[in-house]
Parts: C-alpha cells; sequence; structure tokens
C-alpha cells in the first residue's frame, strides 16, 4: 500500500484526531470557566479561569470518596482476576483435561451475556447476603465477567511460552513449582501486566451493576457519582466537567504510556493468523 | 502433589490477603463509617423493650435525603435536648429522590428495621402504606390531640389513604409564577393571558423567551400537567381510586400545555427542561415568566448567581376554565412499620414536624411550613419576607396533591411516557387522554 | 469432538511435569487450576440467567404487599388479617343492627359471611394460636416481625375466602348508596378487601403468561425497534469508518504513537462520562454541537438534537460512533498488519488498481478480524444500556428507550421483578441468536483455541 505520507494524509490524520480529542477539549475549558460564561456563548478558550469548579467537585461533593471507592474496587477486580484468571489460563494453555472445549466456549458465552439478563438475580443475591454497597458486591461479579478477558488473554501468553524452558529448568534440578514462579511466571509478566490494564479499566468504567448494588452516598464508585451529580434543582455543568478531566486524566496517562500492551491486549482475541 | 499443594497453598492465602485487604480498605473509608456505626447501635436496643421504663434510653434511626443546610441537625439537637431518652442517629440517603424510593423499598420490603423514621416524597406515602410498609398513626395523633387542621389541606390528603393518615407532613412545595416586575406590571390571570403577555413582552429587557417551564419527560412532567389538567377542571384519578382522566376538560387542559410547548415564545428545546434548565435560563435573565417551584424565591435572589436579583414576583399560577392549580410537592415523614422503638419515633416525628420543628425548618432551611401558624409567626416572616407575601401563601395554598395511589409510580410512567409523545406531536391530546386512560384503568385492575 | 483434536494437539508437544504424576493426574490439577474460575462463572453468571427465567414465570413486584417474594403456596398474612378483623367485625356487626328492611337481609348475610370466615380459619390450632400472638403484640404496638407474619393455609380455604370477598363486596356495592349508611359500607368494603381478600396470599406463578403479555406489547415492540435501528446504524458506521482510518494510517509516518494514543482516548473515557459530555454539547441552550449543526443547516434549530425521535437517535448513535470507532479501527488495523505486504508487491506487479487490490486482496484476508470485530461491536451495541440511560434516559417519548433500558425501568423503577426479568430475558434470547448467527458465519474455529 502507500507508504508515504503526503499532505492530504496529514490533514486527515489532523482532522480525524481533532474531532476524537475536542469534546475531551471542549470539557477541560468547559470545566475552567465561571457558571455565567458557560451559560452565555460559546467561547473557546475561558475569559476568565477559575478552579472553582474542581474545589467543589471535593469540597461540595463527596467525590474523593467516590475515587477511592472507584480505586479500590478496581484494584481488587484486577488482582482477583489476574490470579483467578491466571490459574485457569495456565489450565487452558499447558494441561490437558476432558472438557476443555466445553469450558472455554463457556467462558466465551459469558462474555456475550447481556449484564441486565444478569442484573436482577445478581441483585437479590447482594441484597440477601447483605453485600449491597460493599465493594466486594461489586467485585464478585466485575471478576466473573473479566474471567473471558483474563483466561483468553493470559493463555494466548502461556502458550507463546515455549515449553522446553519449563523442561530445561527442570533439567537443572529446579522443583515443578520453582520452574512455574521462577520461569514462567516472570516470562508471562507483561501478559499480566497487559490483562491488568483491561481489567482495571473496564471495572472503572462500569455502570450498571454500581448504579444498582451500590446506590448508597458512601458506597457509590465514579460514574454513578457523576451520572448522579445533577441534583432536583442543580445541573452543575462546571463540577461534572471538572470531574470529568480528574477521572479522564489518569486514564490518559495509562493510554499514553501502555498504548502497546492495551493494543495488543485488545487485539490479540480478535485477530488470529 | 507438591506443586498442587503448594499452588492451592499460595492461591488460597493470596485469596484471604486480597479479601482482608478489601475488609480493611472497606473499614478505613472515612465516609463508609456512618453504616458501620449506626447500624449496630440500632440493632442493640432490646427488641422487647417496655414501653412503660422511658427511663431507658433508646436509639431510634432517621433517615433522611441530603441536607445542606444546618436545619435539620438544629432540630435534632432541640429535640435531643427536650428527650434526653431518645438518641437519634442520621442516616443520610441519596439526594435523588427516586433512588431514594429504591433504598426504601429494598429495605422495607425484606422486613428490615434499620431506620424508624424515614422523610418520604409526598407521592409515596399510599404505595408504602398499601405495601405494608409504613405505621398508621391515627392512634398516636388522638392520644395527643393533634389538630390536623393546623396543617395544610393538600399535604394532609396526600398522607390520607384508606381512612388512615400514615405519616406527618413536613414541608410543602407547589407549582408558583414567577414573572419579571422590570416587564410587566402584573401576573397574568389565566393561561390565555400568560400566553399573550409571553408573547408581547418576549425580547424585552434582554429576554429571549416569554416563558419557561419543565416539559422533560420525567416526574416534573406530570406536575406540570396536573397543573393544567386541574386549571381546566379536569381530573386523573377521583378518592375512591377510579381513574376518571377521559374528559373534555382533561383534553383541554393537556391541549393548553400542547400549545405553550409549541408556541414561539418559550425555547425550542424546552422538551428536555427540568427546573435546572428553567431556573438558569430565568435568572440568566433571559426569560419574562416561569413556572418553579418556592426555591426559586431564595436562590434568584441571590446576585452571586442572578441577574434578576430583586426584579421578580411571585403569582399564584394562572387559571384555566376552572380555577388556578398547582401541583403539590413537598415532603412528609413517615414511620416504619417494623420499627422497634415506634413510641420514640412518633416523639421525634411530633417534635420535627410539629410548630417546634418546622419552625427551625423555615428558618434555618428556609423550607415552607405546612404548619400554617407558622405563616403569622413573627421569627419566621423576619427571616423569610416571602411567606409573608399573599401570591406566595395563596399559590401554595391552592396545591392539588398528585395522584394518591398505591401504584402511583406506573401512573406517573403513563403519563411521562404518553403526554411526551403529545408534546412531541405524534399524537393529540385527545388521542394521549385516550391511551393514558386505557392504561390507567388496566394498571388499576391489575394491581387489584 | 474437538476435545479430541485438542488432546492431540496437546500429545504431540508436552508432557506433564513429573511431579505431577505422582498424586494428582494432569487433568485433575488441571479442574483445580480451573475451579475458582469457573465457580464464580456458575454462580455469577449462569446461575443468575436461568434464575432470571425463572422469576420471569412469576408475577413478583417488591412493592406489592402480596406479591414481593416467590409463592408456591397459598398464605395469610397474618399482621393484616389480625389488624384489621376485630374492627371489621365490630363494625359489621353494628351496621347490621342498625339497618332497616332489604338493607339489613343484605348486611346481615355479609356479617354471617365474615363471621364464617374467620371461624374456619380460627378452627385451625395452629392458625388461632399465631392470631393470637399476632394480635396481642399489635395492642401493644409492637412489630410483628417476619416469623409470625405469615402462615400458611390450604388452597381450598384461600379460595373460598376469596370467593366470599367478592360476594360480600357485590352485595355491599348494591347497597353503598343507602342513605346514612354510605360511610359504613364504604368503611366495610375497603376494609375486607384490605384484611381479608388483600391479606391472602396467591402462589404467584403465572408460567410463560408475561412473555404472552409482552408479545402484546407496543412498548416492548417501539424498544425492540429501536435497538434494532441503534444496532444497525452504529455498527455500520463504525465499520466503515474504522475500515477507513485502519487502512489510512497502516502505515509508517511521524506521531505514530501520538495518533494511536489518541484513538485510545474515547475508548478508556468511562461510558457515563462520554455520555455527560456529548449531552452538555448536544444541549439545545448551551450545547457547541447542537450550534454548530445548527448553523450549518444540519438541523433545523439548535434544539432539534435531544427534542426530536430522529434528532434524539441520531445524536446516541454519535455519541457511540464516537465512543468506539477507534476501537474498531484498532482491531482492523491489527487484522491488516498480518497481511503479507508482498501479496500487495505482485498485485502491483500485475498491474492491479488500488481498489481492486481492495477487494481482492484487504477484504477476503480481514473478512475474520472484521467478522469478530463485528460479533463484539454488534453484542455490545445491542444490550447497550448506561450511553441511553445517562444520555436521553429513553426519551423524548421513548423515542431512544432500548430493551435494556426497558427492562431497567421495569424492574429498578416500577419494582417489577416478574416483568423486568422477562424483558431482560428476551435481551438474552436476542443475544444467543445473534451470537449463533455470527458464529454459523465464522465457523466453529473462534471457539478452538
Amino acid at each position: 500500500m502507500e507508504k508515504k505520507a503526503g499532505v492530504r494524509f496529514y490533514i486527515f490524520l489532523t482532522t480525524f484526531v481533532f474531532i476524537i480529542l475536542f469534546p475531551f477539549y471542549w470539557e477541560v475549558i468547559t470545566s475552567l470557566k465561571a457558571p455565567t460564561e458557560i451559560f452565555n456563548g460559546f467561547t473557546l478558550f475561558p475569559k476568565n479561569i477559575t478552579f472553582k469548579s474542581y474545589q467543589s467537585v471535593f469540597t461540595l461533593r463527596p467525590f474523593a470518596s467516590y475515587l477511592w471507592n472507584s480505586f479500590g474496587v478496581a484494584s481488587l477486580t484486577t488482582i482477583y482476576s489476574i490470579v483467578i484468571g491466571s490459574f485457569a489460563a495456565y489450565a487452558v494453555a499447558r494441561l490437558k483435561f476432558r472438557g476443555k472445549a466445553i469450558i472455554l466456549g463457556l467462558v466465551l458465552a459469558v462474555s456475550m451475556f447481556p449484564q441486565i439478563a444478569i442484573i436482577s438475580p445478581v441483585y437479590l443475591f447482594m441484597k440477601a447476603v447483605n453485600l449491597r454497597n460493599t465493594w466486594m458486591g461489586l467485585i464478585i461479579p466485575y471478576t466473573t465477567f473479566a474471567m473471558p478477558l483474563a483466561i483468553w488473554n493470559l493463555s494466548t501468553f502461556f502458550k507463546e511460552i515455549p515449553f522446553s524452558l519449563e523442561e530445561a529448568a527442570k533439567v537443572d534440578g529446579a522443583t515443578p513449582f520453582q520452574a512455574f514462579t521462577q520461569v514462567i511466571i516472570p516470562l508471562t509478566a507483561p501478559g499480566m501486566f497487559t490483562t491488568a490494564i483491561l481489567v482495571f479499566i473496564a471495572a472503572w468504567n462500569e455502570f450498571l451493576f454500581a448504579l444498582t448494588i451500590n446506590m448508597q452516598e458512601t458506597s457509590k464508585t465514579v460514574p454513578v457519582g457523576i451520572a448522579m451529580f445533577r441534583g432536583q434543582y442543580t445541573i452543575p455543568w462546571g463540577e461534572i466537567a471538572a470531574a470529568t478531566v480528574i477521572v479522564t486524566v489518569p486514564l490518559i496517562i495509562m493510554v499514553l504510556s501502555f498504548q502497546k500492551q492495551i493494543v495488543s491486549g485488545l487485539t490479540s482475541g480478535a485477530v488470529k493468523g | 502433589m507438591a506443586l498442587l499443594k503448594r499452588c492451592v497453598a499460595v492461591g488460597l492465602s493470596a485469596a484471604m490477603l486480597v479479601s482482608l485487604a478489601g475488609c480493611g480498605g472497606q473499614a478505613q473509608q472515612p465516609t463508609g463509617a456512618p453504616t458501620a456505626k449506626e447500624t449496630p447501635a440500632a440493632t442493640e436496643v432490646p427488641a422487647a423493650q417496655d414501653d412503660t421504663k422511658p427511663a431507658e434510653k433508646v436509639t431510634i434511626v432517621f433517615a433522611r435525603g441530603m441536607d445542606s443546610t444546618k436545619a435539620s441537625n438544629n432540630i435534632v439537637e432541640a429535640f435531643n435536648a427536650s428527650n434526653p431518652n431518645i438518641q437519634v442517629k442520621f442516616q443520610e440517603m441519596p439526594s435523588d429522590s427516586g433512588q431514594q424510593h429504591d433504598q426504601y423499598v429494598t429495605a422495607f420490603s425484606a422486613g428490615g428495621s434499620e431506620y424508624d423514621v424515614f422523610d418520604a416524597d409526598v407521592i409515596w406515602p399510599a404505595e408504602f402504606a398499601q405495601a405494608g410498609y409504613a405505621l398508621a398513626l391515627d392512634s398516636y395523633i388522638q392520644r395527643d390531640g393533634i389538630n390536623m387542621a393546623d396543617y395544610m389541606e393538600g399535604q394532609v390528603s396526600a398522607l390520607k389513604f384508606k381512612g388512615k393518615m400514615w405519616g406527618m407532613p413536613k414541608f410543602t412545595d407547589g407549582g408558583l409564577l414567577f414573572y419579571r416586575t422590570d416587564i410587566v406590571d402584573k401576573a397574568p390571570g389565566t393561561w390565555d393571558e400568560l400566553m399573550e403577555m409571553a408573547k408581547a413582552n418576549k425580547g424585552k429587557e434582554g429576554t429571549e423567551f416569554g416563558f419557561v417551564f419543565q416539559a422533560k419527560q420525567y416526574e416534573g412532567l406530570v406536575c406540570n400537567a396536573m397543573e393544567y389538567i386541574a386549571a381546566y377542571g379536569g381530573q386523573v384519578v377521583d378518592g375512591d381510586g377510579n381513574v376518571t382522566i377521559d374528559s373534555p376538560e382533561t383534553i383541554k387542559g393537556v391541549q393548553k400545555y400542547i400549545d405553550i410547548v409549541k408556541s414561539d415564545f418559550v425555547p425550542n428545546n424546552v422538551t428536555t427542561f427540568t427546573e435546572p434548565e428553567s431556573h438558569t435560563a430565568f435568572m440568566e435573565g433571559k426569560s419574562v415568566f416561569i413556572r418553579n417551584w418556592p426555591y426559586q424565591w431564595n436562590l434568584g435572589n441571590d446576585p452571586e448567581n442572578s441577574k434578576i436579583a430583586g426584579k421578580f414576583a411571585i403569582a399564584p399560577l394562572p387559571k384555566g376554565d376552572a380555577r388556578s392549580a398547582a401541583t403539590l410537592g413537598g415532603w412528609v415523614s413517615m414511620i416504619n412499620k417494623n420499627s422497634k422503638n415506634p413510641d420514640a419515633a412518633w416523639e421525634l416525628l411530633k417534635f420535627m414536624n410539629g410548630a417546634e420543628g418546622q419552625k427551625i425548618s423555615a428558618m434555618d432551611g428556609g423550607l415552607s411550613p405546612t404548619y400554617l401558624p407558622l405563616y403569622n409567626d413573627a421569627d419566621v416572616i423576619a427571616k423569610n419576607p416571602h411567606f409573608g407575601d399573599k401570591g406566595f401563601v395563596d399559590g401554595l395554598k391552592a396545591a392539588v396533591p398528585r395522584p394518591v395511589s398505591p401504584i402511583y409510580p406506573k401512573l406517573s410512567e403513563v403519563m411521562q411516557i404518553e403526554i411526551s409523545k403529545a408534546l412531541a406531536g405524534e399524537q393529540t391530546a385527545e388521542q394521549a387522554v385516550k391511551n393514558m386512560d386505557a392504561q390507567m384503568k388496566a394498571a388499576v385492575a391489575d394491581a387489584q | 469432538m474437538q476435545v479430541k483434536k485438542d488432546v492431540k494437539v496437546q500429545k504431540n508437544t508436552y508432557k506433564p511435569p513429573k511431579g505431577l504424576k505422582k498424586g494428582l493426574s494432569e487433568s485433575q490439577l488441571a479442574y483445580a487450576l480451573i475451579a475458582p474460575a469457573l465457580i464464580m462463572i456458575l454462580v455469577m453468571a449462569l446461575f443468575p440467567v436461568v434464575r432470571s427465567f425463572w422469576l420471569s414465570l412469576f408475577d413478583l413486584r417488591l412493592n406489592h404487599p402480596t406479591k414481593s417474594k416467590v409463592y408456591l403456596s397459598h398464605r395469610l398474612n397474618m399482621e393484616r388479617y389480625a389488624g384489621d378483623y376485630p374492627y371489621l367485625e365490630q363494625i359489621i356487626k353494628e351496621a347490621a343492627d342498625e339497618a332497616q328492611g332489604d338493607v339489613k337481609i343484605e348486611l346481615v348475610s355479609v356479617r354471617d359471611k365474615i363471621l364464617h370466615i374467620n371461624t374456619t380459619l380460627m378452627s385451625d390450632q395452629g392458625i388461632k394460636k399465631q392470631y393470637d400472638q399476632v394480635s396481642d403484640l399489635q395492642m401493644r404496638m409492637k412489630p410483628v416481625g417476619e416469623t409470625l407474619q405469615y402462615v400458611s393455609i390450604d388452597g381450598d380455604t384461600a379460595k373460598s375466602m376469596i370467593q366470599i370477598a367478592k360476594e360480600v363486596d357485590e352485595q355491599l356495592h348494591k347497597i353503598k348508596d343507602t342513605p346514612g349508611l354510605k360511610q359504613i359500607v364504604k368503611e366495610i368494603r375497603d376494609i375486607t378487601k384490605d384484611a381479608v381478600a388483600g391479606a391472602i396470599i396467591v402462589p404467584n406463578f403465572v408460567g410463560l403468561g408475561n412473555y404472552a403479555h409482552y408479545l402484546k406489547d407496543a412498548r416492548l415492540a417501539a424498544a425492540l425497534g429501536n435497538t434494532f435501528l441503534f444496532t444497525i446504524c452504529s455498527v455500520s458506521f463504525e465499520l466503515v469508518l474504522g475500515l477507513l482510518v485502519a487502512l489510512s494510517i497502516n502505515r509508517s509516518f511521524k506521531g505514530r504513537g501520538l495518533v494511536r494514543a489518541a484513538i485510545l482516548v474515547p475508548w478508556a473515557i468511562p461510558t457515563v462520562v462520554s455520555s455527560l459530555m456529548w449531552q452538555f454539547m448536544y444541549d439545545g441552550q448551551t450545547g457547541i454541537v447542537a450550534h454548530i449543526f445548527a448553523w450549518l443547516r444540519l438541523i433545523p434549530d439548535s434544539g432539534y438534537l435531544l427534542t426530536t425521535r430522529t434528532g434524539a437517535m441520531f445524536s446516541v448513535i454519535l455519541a457511540d460512533v464516537w465512543k468506539t470507532t477507534p476501537y474498531m479501527a484498532l482491531l482492523l488495523l491489527a487484522g491488516l498488519q498480518t497481511i503479507d505486504a508482498s501479496l500487495y508487491e505482485a498485485a502491483n506487479v500485475d498491474g492491479g488498481t488500488k481498489w481492486q487490490q481492495f477487494w481482492s486482496i484487504t477484504l477476503p484476508l480481514l473478512k475474520s478480524t472484521m467478522l469478530v470485530a463485528l460479533l463484539f461491536r454488534t453484542l455490545d451495541a445491542f444490550r447497550i444500556f448506561d450511553l441511553i440511560f445517562v444520555l436521553t434516559g429513553g426519551g423524548p417519548a421513548n423515542s431512544t428507550e432500548t430493551v435494556s433500558v426497558y427492562a431497567y425501568k421495569m424492574m429498578f423503577n416500577q419494582m417489577d421483578f416478574g416483568k423486568g426479568s422477562t424483558l431482560s430475558f428476551i435481551v438474552f434470547i436476542c443475544i444467543a441468536l445473534i451470537s449463533i448467527g455470527y458464529i454459523k458465519i465464522l465457523g466453529a474455529d473462534v471457539l478452538k483455541d
């Protein structure tokens, strides 16, 4: 295909990137505008930069608590998913057992389940075992729905490790366990990391379970918290914009730093030789 | 074997560590503390506590929405001062009223006793009474000789279901008309006059619109629609719970609402307007009239947020063929039927929603009392001059409750959908009313 | 059959670690390792789907006094009955004494019927004992508690009670306008409805009744229509745009990493946050996108986007396309990069045009990647919830309400878990059908690892 990038190409590219990033830019400047400026006209740069929206996000609303909940839930979900997922992925990639195809099919099917079909029993279950409004109430379903991604991605990585390495370690006198921890785990660390990022982002962004299971002010996560900023008598666009910027910036940093891993993780399932 | 054992051991301990971390994480949550502290306190109270020994200290939990003013705290402080044996704990509920409703239903349908006293939107009592969540208060009201005639009639009727009282009125809200005194001299008397004046004065003093109000598909749409329907003499549900919506009067009311939405003096996206959108437009000086709740008064007179501070006045909503009607809003307080301390709960309710408590919430929270004598109380009026305003008080007194029905959420949904379709021009007022009639009748029959 | 294939592959390449052979076979280890994941999936994903279906067979309403749980047998709400019966007995006796003539005959008959109901119930010692306990608690204003609240009664008693209550209601209806007795007759009617008919809990199993209800439900038909419209439009736009972008950036150029990172931003932002962003930009008064579109004459006025059926559907689709086209582009780009460059060189030598190359090389070789990407996107689009819930709430006038949103509203706003579960199971069936369709096209090799 065409390999040389011409002027037209760059114009196209700039337009594309502009469209992709414009909403975010608009959100950033909205967060810096005073309320009256938001409601009057469309200035591309705020006339007077004010950080009042940021201030009130933290002082008038329990946004810090939302962030802490989201961070806690997403981190623990990530850890659980990686631990449980790598056990399963190891078995799938390296061991033979009856029913593998059925189990894999099941795992794949779970990734297709509509959440709405699951929400009412999960809600009633969490209500019955008193896990509503706790982190665990979200971590358990999140980990479950991260399983397909974790197992598929990790087993791909496990498969890439040559069996000979393990054998060599054993020849050198390592026990199977040492072979697992000292050879396999270090080699799959990048794969685990990639999977971890994807699981973390998915848990950080989830809305439906968080909306139904954790409704109390003290246990809300960021997406639910922001969606409910809009009160009966207020519509704080400035604060919504500020909160948006606060939750998006870490994601952008993550995306910038780990884009290779993310892309490989996202595409490993879809593209097969 | 060794590998497996180790794997399992590692796996389990990892899982344990993680779960420990999970628990730790929650315990450290500073804001999570209330749940952890309050629930045990409430359950520690012995179940078989004897009423005749008031010397024993009891703790009751009062669930309410977020209160950014100091009013709730001050009321409880005053209450604790006069009732040292009753300790009141707060449980803050989500600020969104729909979510609050869901939380209560969840807790009460499981027979929970975690909340003793709770605040309820004025549209919930019938539903909660029917579902068996609330305690009927008639015997307490009789015992303590409370005169319900001192309370606003609309609020009392919203609390009355199957002949019993299911709560006590807390504060009231009602739709009111606010108008710019620098543009028009007096408020319109009828909806037709309002339309003329809005059309004629649009554009003056930098306004873009003649009239703003709420027309998005949400509960506020029902509030607005009810005002037109009642003003033209229509009715949704009669006193016995029969659906009576299908009448020429209702059709006329809905038609008026449609006419106003379709007119050229309202914002072109008024069907996305809730309270915030409409009050923002009004306070940015963009509209001559607004239909809104009493909170508009204080907000609009705050020069920090409003460009029209001091330039507007209040009037009752315009009349239709029949009368002027405002939708009743506001909140009431109720007692959980499974409360372990109903007597203590009643004491709180009596104090909080009686003269003393309502005076505090009027003074410190700016809420409109339901206890009528307070509108003649010098302290209250000194703090909230508009409570002495005749237009304001008359407007509130004209408030009519939305249908008092145990299936109110369903009726409201039907109205929201069908009237939205009519406002969007997808059906006529007549079709909308016919559809509402059929669906509401089916819903009522289904609920029997 | 696939199991065999897998086993063969494994056999050739791998010998299990020696340590394993001692106590635990390889497959046992595998099951042990896979067990935690499998248990979670069974408990949190499969079981809920089955339970959803189970719940969809009931008339289950959380805020309804006699339908808030799954009931398979008849019960009496003793709290309600014991609370109201004594008063009912008292006023019906008074009314019967007071009345005259025909009205008296009716009222005496009503009285006897009501007394008969009570005698029948109380002839059971267990019921009688519980009745006494409950009324004792109620006299002292004490909560009744869950254990005493209900008592099981047999189906025949329950049915005859309901029948009698119905007769009583008809009788009272006839005399409802008797002068002087109006008030009391109304009260007797209300309490009979409440304390007798309303206290009996009838099994709320309705079989496929909820599904039958939805077969005729216009709102579901509209919601399904909206869901399909949304899915088809957004996925096809995403595919075309994603392919365009992928083809354009499939080359080396300066700033490639930056472009790729920029592409990931919409994907990484929480859907709720992007919905709020777009809601702000679509707003008829303050929304910049609404104003730009109005200025370009794409829409008649700035209020159009969120207030009309077409405008709102377009808005939702645009927001979704913005958020997921980049993801699509990345998947397709990865697919493009696996295509051997020599194929194009060979085609160049043969003198094929770019267009011919696209049709004869790129598209066929990209087909499986495209189908996988399409599968995931179609499923995601079909079960869409958060974008619409936050951006339009299903409005205006339900014109953007999808089946998931409808199901959510049924469950969590109306507290009707029977009907809500029915709707959510309908989503499940649709998703299953779509998946099966795609997998048929893709061939079974997706399942092969």
